[in-house]
């Protein structure tokens, strides 16, 4: 059964035991975000948190961490809270093939219980906001899911987009958003800048755990989130129009913040420590004039930590990230088998593959270089054979180790493209790409000094079944 | 307000919100380098001298900061 908004999946884990409830008071800061930081460090199956008494607010509730373990994004997907990462990004990529399926439109809204608009508007008073790291610039959200429209082609739903960008608050009715010029939300403000207007927007926060999966996913330009929300969910995703600006939003948000990126205009805005783990320096940003405010009454702020990996985020774009490049180069090399691009949204990316023929693998490697997402991240792309699989990081050693011969196997490609919070590129933006060839050569390439391989015994996945089947008796 | 901005030392600074217990804490803004912070949180966020070098920002830094993402020309009108 789907998720239709976010309390019914914070049921969920609690019901699973992957809930836990801060209910002794605790400072806005650094409570919430140190707790967010700590319990990352508790391992794949760590629980979400969720607090309701902090010092000040007289109401405030908080959830944090709600995709932050493989057990909480496993069932996220509804699936059992033990299913493994390989299972998890295979059981997504089925799904996927059900892409398209249209959303539903549903009315009542939970949000529109409540409004704030104009003058009366002052974010504050709905969600209570709390600082991350140490050096942040100031007051974030950054795990909205934020709705625009391409402003030549508005009528055109797929060319709609349903992203997360790192939002600060800087005013009562004043914010700052991200647009890495790789992302969708930067086409569609480039395009409204050169047409002289402002772009409208939509922040939707706390959402049903689908629709934070799928503004995570590196889409396409021309594909439409909430199509593959309805494939990933299962059933169609429900959503509703923004009262003021008409854009498609998901039904269950806690909260839709609706006003204008203000064309042509940046400011201030940062640091923020990001997803590299590092922070990104003080640059001059966009802003947005919030204009009105709907949201539920007593509404929860599901807020995310990032800082040193891995953090909830790694776990919000790890599988949603490996399927798309997956299926992007399937479709010109069917002899692709597995792709992992967990590590740090795929800024490093691990493919496994047949090769037909000497230097095929090279070859692939190149291809990630010119999917969408490769465009702005696979800083470091890693080949590997058919029998390594990507996500065994052993296994992907053991080939380096020995399948990769620095002198012909290290392709550098100058001065590509990357998204400026690499923190690796000389000229932010710009950076040196490598393939790592780490397949054993093809025919008619000869080099190296293979001999046999030495391959597991053939009664060994006999003896493996006996000695569970021993091992759980005892 | 005055103050002093932990970040950047300026000294024109603007409350934004005040706790809804009254008296607990406010949030600050530093009305230069947009710095923003809880008066409850720790001195190595919102005192000047504790602040961490590597965080502070001067105001060449802010006049000189990059602009993401940089604002095309506008189209030609027919």
């Amino acid at each position: 059964m789907p998720y239709d908004d976010l309390r019914s999946f914070l049921d969920t884990l609690d019901e699973q035991g992957q809930l836990l409830r801060i209910t002794d008071e605790v400072l806005p800061e650094p409570d919430v975000a140190a707790a967010a930081n700590a319990v990352a460090r508790m391992g794949d199956k760590a629980p979400a948190l969720y607090f309701n008494n902090v010092k000040g607010f007289i109401d405030a509730r908080i959830a944090m961490n709600v995709h932050g373990s493989w057990a909480n994004h496993a069932l996220a997907l509804g699936l059992p809270r033990e299913t493994g990462t390989k299972e998890q990004i295979d059981e997504f990529i089925r799904r996927w093939a059900e892409f398209p399926v249209a959303p539903q439109w549903r009315e009542d809204p939970p949000w529109a219980q409540n409004s704030m608009a104009g003058a009366d508007v002052d974010i504050f008073k709905v969600l209570p906001l709390v600082r991350l790291n140490d050096g942040d610039g100031g007051l974030y959200i950054d795990k909205a899911a934020v709705v625009s429209k391409d402003p030549d082609d508005p009528e055109n739903s797929g060319k709609q987009n349903v992203g997360i960008y790192r939002i600060e608050v800087k005013g009562k009715a004043r914010l700052a958003l991200q647009p890495v010029p790789m992302h969708d939300i930067a086409q569609h403000l480039h395009k409204a800048e050169e047409r002289g207007e402002d772009l409208p927007v939509a922040i939707t926060l706390g959402n049903d755990p689908v629709i934070s999966i799928v503004a995570a996913t590196p889409m396409r330009y021309d594909e439409n989130e909430y199509e593959l929300a309805g494939a990933l969910r299962g059933a169609p995703a429900p959503i509703a129009e923004a009262p003021l600006t008409g854009l498609p939003v998901p039904w269950g948000s806690e909260v839709v913040i609706e006003g204008v990126i203000k064309g042509r205009k940046r400011e201030i805005e940062g640091p923020f420590g990001e997803f590299t783990g590092h922070y990104s320096g003080g640059r001059r940003m966009t802003v947005i004039r919030v204009d009105r405010i709907s949201y539920r009454t007593n509404p929860i702020f599901e807020h995310l930590y990032l800082g040193m990996p891995w953090t909830e985020i790694d776990y919000l774009m790890a599988a949603n990230t490996c399927v798309p490049l997956y299926q992007q180069l399937r479709a010109d090399f069917p002899e692709v088998r597995a792709v992992n691009a967990m590590y740090t949204h795929g800024l490093v990316v691990i493919v496994s593959t047949a090769t037909r023929y000497g230097g095929f693998a090279k070859a692939v490697g190149l291809r990630v270089l010119t999917t969408p997402h490769g465009l702005g991240y696979a800083a470091t792309v890693i080949v590997v054979d058919e029998d390594v699989d990507p996500f065994n990081l052993p296994q992907v050693m053991w080939a380096l180790s020995t399948r990769m011969n620095p002198e012909h196997d290290l392709v550098v490609v100058p001065n590509m493209p990357v998204l400026e919070l690499a923190p690796q590129a000389d000229t932010p933006g710009i950076v040196h790409k490598l393939i790592i060839d780490a397949t054993a050569p093809a025919k008619p390439d000869h080099r190296g000094n293979y001999g046999n391989q030495v391959h597991d015994l053939p009664e060994a996945a006999g003896w493996l079944t006996r000695l569970r089947e021993l091992a759980a008796r005892h | 307000m005055t103050g002093v901005c932990p970040r950047c030392g300026h000294e024109t600074i603007e409350m934004l919100f005040t706790s809804p217990v009254p008296g607990v804490w406010d949030v600050l803004q530093c009305q230069q380098c947009l710095y923003c912070w809880r008066t409850s949180e720790p001195a190595r966020r919102t005192d000047r001298d504790a602040y961490p070098a590597s965080f502070r920002m001067t105001v060449a830094e802010i006049d000189s900061a990059p602009e993401v993402p940089s604002i095309p020309p506008l189209r030609a009108r027919p």
